[in-house]
């Protein structure tokens, strides 16, 4: 196995309770397409989340609770919803999120595009695919809030590693970096974000107003 | 403990296997009389009221009801697959409460569907790893569970986890990676 950055354990943990906003859910669901490593995680969080529950204390239902869903078993199943169409061509991306609508690539700073993705419904965190030119330098920045990363294709170094294909990044308001992009490659990442980026030094004062992240 | 505990799931999943292929009302009775007050209990302790409690363990029951067909005893346990049921229709229930309006809102399940085109060893690694899972989960310290526990169980963030074991934040992280690294190396996996 290739990948080498993964989700923390407490994010894999909240993923499989249930816990993420959908914004992360989406970056987590992203990383797990392409890491058997961190599926496994969520299936033994799944069974520790069997077993706690079975070891919950019980809470009793209404006397004739059984009785009434005796009642409903014979009803038909509701139809499941069709299938939604794929409509993203960007690979690496879990199937359910290629049906969501993708916004058109815009420029957001020299030799970096972003493409939003609309989530079906609200979260305080937002999606987007980021695409940066190869050896391309981005500026020094720390986080409002935090962002989280996974590369689809390309890659990118900063002073935390390597990051390539499947490759996972968190960065929160305790991290400034300065990622570099591979050469060669566009490097094409999703990118979850809730609060916004702060860009640091005297070029990051001049060029913050112009960039829309 | 660990195989008094394992009795009960395999019998969990003989119980789903005869409502599945019999429509057995009888176990899917047993079923319910143990996992719907355990439910509701669960979503008691994410925080929605007895009423909506009620009525989400009464649909999770159902769901195990419909579905039972697709549970697969060899990837996953019977109260594992119970509560992928319940967690996916509290999420749905959260969306609709929350929902602004503009129309219906996807279902969670399919979110939490990751594998779509599963290489054909993915099963079979699946298999091999619940037993691994198990026994590695055997091995984690109360604390360490407690901490999982909490971000099942708790609308608690991690800062109040911390605050709530009296230990920094850095160290709820740092074991929860040991707990997960431990696990993965009892997986035979590299990290
Ligand atoms: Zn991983």
């Amino acid at each position: 196995m290739s990948i080498a950055h993964h989700p923390s354990a407490p994010m894999v943990a909240a993923y499989a309770a249930g816990r993420l906003d959908f914004g992360q859910h989406v970056a987590v669901a992203t990383h797990l397409f392409s890491c058997q490593h961190c599926r496994n995680q969520v299936r033994a969080a799944e069974q520790t989340g069997g077993d706690l529950l079975s070891a919950l204390p019980p809470a009793p239902l209404a006397n004739d609770a059984l009785t009434r869903i005796e009642a409903r078993l014979a009803e038909p199943d509701k139809p499941p919803p069709p299938n939604p169409v794929a409509t993203s061509d960007i690979p690496g991306l879990p199937s359910f999120l290629r049906s969501y609508r993708f916004d058109a690539w815009r420029p957001v700073a020299p030799s970096l595009e972003a493409r939003a993705i609309r989530l079906p419904h609200p979260t305080p965190t937002r999606v987007f695919v980021l695409k940066a030119r190869p050896g391309s330098r981005l500026l020094l920045h720390t986080h409002k809030g935090f962002e989280l990363t996974c590369v689809l294709a390309g890659g990118f170094s900063h002073e935390g590693g390597h990051f390539g294909p499947g490759d996972f990044d968190i960065g929160d308001s305790a991290v400034s970096h300065e990622p570099s992009i591979d050469a060669g490659e566009d490097c094409i990442s999703l990118v979850a974000m809730q609060g916004s980026l702060k860009l640091r030094g005297l070029l990051g004062l001049l060029v913050q107003p112009f960039v829309r992240l | 403990m660990g195989s008094i505990r394992d009795a009960g799931r395999q019998d969990w999943a003989a119980h789903l296997a005869a409502v599945a292929m019999h429509a057995d009302r009888a176990a899917f009775a047993s079923l319910f009389a143990f996992f719907a007050p355990r439910i509701k209990a669960f979503m008691r302790r994410t925080g929605e009221s007895d009423a909506q409690a009620e009525e989400l363990a009464q649909e999770a029951m159902l769901t195990v009801w419909r579905k039972a067909a697709l549970f697969d005893p060899a990837t996953t346990g019977a109260a594992a697959w119970i509560f992928t049921i319940a967690r996916n229709l509290r999420i749905d229930a959260q969306r609709r409460a929350r929902r602004d309006g503009a129309g219906a809102t996807p279902a969670a399940t399919e979110e939490f569907e990751i594998d779509d085109a599963p290489l054909p060893d993915i099963q079979l690694a699946a298999a091999q790893s619940s037993a691994q899972v198990r026994s590695a989960l055997a091995q984690l310290s109360p604390e360490q569970i407690r901490v999982v526990e909490m971000s099942f169980f708790e609308e608690k963030p991690h800062t109040e986890i911390a605050e709530a074991l009296s230990i920094p934040i850095g160290t709820v992280k740092s074991r929860l990676r040991l707990a997960m690294k431990r696990l993965r190396s009892l997986l035979g996996e590299e990290t």
